[in-house]
């Protein structure tokens, strides 16, 4: 114990005499950086989804009989216009033809309240890939409806239907807003 | 026993011969200080320093100012929000303002990760308070920040003409701070490309940061 206490006496007066000749050596501490003022504020952003998708992406004709499909607004912002990109097959025999009907409500018995509804984009032909455009706006979970009207059906012939929607071209119109 | 007692003994010496060593040195200093303290003749003289400060202020301009939140943003939106930065120390600043905007989360709308896609920033000064109604300035408008990528501004960048405006302390900038959204993507049948910026969220925190006028030598 009695070493114990030399040894720590020791160790304090080395520890002494280095802090002793440190101090000299030590170098001022910078401040060549200057002060500078800081000010920060925050803001949250949520961005919305677009787009719309069809109850029935296929459809296959042998005879002229018409067919429809539901379009429906997915997205949460409410759209300007949206397209459809309609591929039909190169039947066996026969030159069909295709027209793409539209109507707010859904149809009944072929009509659109009574009416033919609008046609949307030109007459579609076999063996083609041809993106048509609606421009009914659509909020969001609205839906529209479409009806495949056949001509000159021979053979099996298959339509398929994609929708599309593009920002910000199909989008309701930009918002500004001030708060 | 023995061999402990050896090594402590030696410790000891050891023990007395750095104190004696540090003595005698501290009696040789003090003595040598002693013998110029008797030759020497002190002067005094005073002088008072206060230091200053800086500090900047970001407070509404008109409407809520930050801490305002964009819901179910579309491309082509804009958000715009008014703040006063304020001078509000006892020193200039340099003339030299920077901004710096992070993301909490980082996604798509902050790091780029979809090219030429998500939110941007725009700054404007009016030489007034902004118009909330109309977002006008019945003033002079200047453009500090032009509309930049918010993934450009991950690191402090320059602004302009701010500082001629609260260079000096006291002074008020009106900033119109506009977010904004750039995207062109296409959804197919309701599905969202791979990369996209729809559907995301974040929070933004902006940094304005000014430095102090360049040091004064003053003789007197």
């Amino acid at each position: 114990m009695h070493s114990l206490t030399h040894t720590r006496a020791c160790r304090t007066a080395a520890t002494a005499a280095v802090l002793l000749l440190g101090v000299g050596l030590v170098p001022p501490i910078a401040s060549a950086a200057g002060i500078g003022g800081r000010a920060t504020g925050a803001e949250a952003v949520t961005v919305g989804t677009w787009g719309a998708t069809a109850s029935v992406t296929s459809m296959v004709f042998t005879t002229n009989t018409y067919q429809t499909s539901k379009i429906t607004n997915t997205g949460s912002i409410t759209l300007s216009a949206q397209s459809y990109s309609v591929t039909v097959s190169n039947p066996a025999s026969g030159s069909p033809t295709f027209k793409v009907y539209q109507c707010t409500v859904a149809w009944v018995g072929n009509l659109c309240s009574g009416g033919t509804g609008t046609q949307v984009g030109t007459t579609l032909s076999k063996n083609s890939t041809t993106t048509i455009t609606s421009t009914t706006a659509l909020a969001a979970a609205a839906a529209v409806y479409l009806q495949v009207e056949p001509t000159s059906v021979t053979a099996s012939t298959t339509l398929t239907l994609s929708t599309k929607v593009t920002s910000p071209a199909q989008l309701r119109a930009a918002v500004k807003t001030n708060q | 026993m023995s061999k402990y007692h050896h090594t402590a003994t030696k410790e000891r010496s050891y023990g007395k011969l750095a104190v004696a060593g540090l003595l005698t040195t501290s009696i040789g200093l003090l003595a040598t200080a002693g013998v110029y303290a008797g030759l020497s003749a002190t002067a005094t003289g005073a002088e008072q320093v206060t230091s200053g400060s800086l500090n900047l202020t970001l407070t509404p301009d008109v409407g809520v100012g930050f801490t305002n939140f964009t819901g179910k943003m579309a491309p082509g939106d804009t958000d715009n929000v008014y703040v006063n930065m304020n001078n509000t120390g006892t020193l200039a600043s340099a003339a030299g303002m920077t901004l710096a905007v992070a993301g909490a989360p980082a996604n798509a709308l902050t790091n780029g990760a979809v090219a030429g896609e998500g939110l941007t920033v725009t700054a404007t000064q009016c030489s007034v308070a902004w118009t909330l109604a109309t977002g006008a300035c019945s003033g002079t408008a200047t453009t500090v920040l032009a509309t930049t990528q918010v993934s450009a501004l991950a690191t402090p960048t320059a602004l302009s003409g701010i500082p001629a405006l609260i260079a000096a302390t006291g002074q008020v900038a009106h900033v119109q701070v506009s977010l904004g959204l750039v995207a062109t993507e296409t959804s197919t049948n309701g599905v969202a490309p791979g990369s996209t910026v729809q559907g995301l969220s974040t929070t933004l925190t902006y940094t304005f940061t000014e430095q102090q006028r360049t040091g004064v030598a003053t003789n007197l």
